[in-house]
């Protein structure tokens, strides 16, 4: 007979969606249903009796499901999403723009020429960068729409996915810097057969920038 | 009973906030309370009463939480709020004026 009673509160809650609330409210409904239950059987009331007893004082949970199911759907700033896509934009032609300064300012112009060259690349690039970055960290998160797990799921996931997204900015960043540098100091110095440790001091540079990553999880 | 039932009604949250004053409680036993103290002539339907406990809620009067008993039985209990022991305070104050005036209004007067 108790089945019977979360049958029936699991008819009245077809139709709506499982969201947490409606979960927790439906758990509830069953819970205070068979204690009332039990206490009607108590009084000695048969079986039967007691489960319409039961029923009868539950009344019309129509209003309730609907103020359980509509909840505020919060649309995603469309300004701020195309903000942010302008911000990529231009962070990516100024990556791909970046090496025509030193290109130039080393084919056409003097002996220091090709350092300024190389400096406005280098800003370029830092430039470029910073705007990455600052617009992976004040890019629209995901806004919970409605309290379901799902929904809970997504928010979680487009943390780590903006987490990601930071990381990966910083670490294209952070190579095409050393490479620049690499190429830099070896034709600056010709001592190409030591000048490659530049490598290893970059993967070691990542290494520790991971670290304070997953330090500030 | 009927007529009873809707003057009562207006007073669902005032019942519901009087009974948690006296402590934490779940949802049958607050509806039992009531039936036995009005010896069974009155009795909220649960979705009022689930209505309520959400309005009440939302309004930040009352707070609920999940009992671990060992039955394997988990109430939902609720608990009032400082703001929800402001807000009874109140709303009797209201309904002991309304209740002086009503009465003065629809009594016959005696000559």
């Amino acid at each position: 007979m108790e089945n019977k009673l979360r049958k029936y509160v699991d008819d009245l809650f077809e139709g709506t969606p499982p969201t947490r609330k409606a979960v927790e409210l439906k758990e509830e409904m069953i819970q205070n249903l068979e204690d009332k239950y039990k206490d009607l059987i108590a009084e000695g009331k048969t079986p039967e009796a007691a489960f319409n007893i039961a029923v009868a004082g539950i009344g019309d949970v129509s209003t309730l499901l609907k103020e359980i199911e509509t909840s505020a759907v919060s649309e995603p700033d469309q300004a701020a999403l195309q903000k942010s896509a302008m911000f990529t934009a231009v962070a990516v032609t100024g990556y791909i723009l970046s090496v025509l300064p030193w290109i130039l300012f080393g084919t056409f112009g003097g002996r220091g020429a090709g350092t300024i060259g190389f400096v406005i690349t280098l800003l370029m690039i830092a430039g470029s960068t910073g705007l990455l970055i600052y617009n992976a960290m004040t890019k629209p998160r995901y806004h919970k729409e409605s309290d379901t797990m799902v929904e809970e799921f997504r928010e979680w996931q487009a943390e780590t996915h903006d987490r990601r997204a930071l990381r990966r900015a910083i670490s294209t960043a952070l190579w095409s810097i050393i490479v620049a540098l690499y190429f830099i100091i070896s034709f600056w110095t010709f001592a190409w057969h030591i000048t490659w440790i530049i490598f290893i001091l970059g993967a070691a540079i990542e290494s520790i920038i991971n670290i304070f990553f997953s330090k500030k999880k | 009973m009927s007529i009873a039932s809707d003057l009562i009604r207006g007073h669902t949250d005032t019942i519901i906030l009087a009974k948690l004053m006296g402590g934490d409680n779940y949802g049958y036993e607050i509806n039992k309370s009531i039936q036995q103290k009005t010896q069974g002539k009155y009795e909220l339907k649960e979705a009022t009463l689930y209505t309520a406990f959400r309005r009440l809620e939302q309004a930040g009067c009352i707070s609920s939480y999940w009992g671990d008993e060992q039955t394997g039985a988990r109430r939902r209990y609720y608990s009032i709020t400082q703001l929800g022991r402001d807000t009874y305070n109140s709303l009797i104050g209201d309904w002991r004026t309304a209740k002086e005036m009503i009465e003065k209004l629809i009594e016959l007067e005696e000559k």
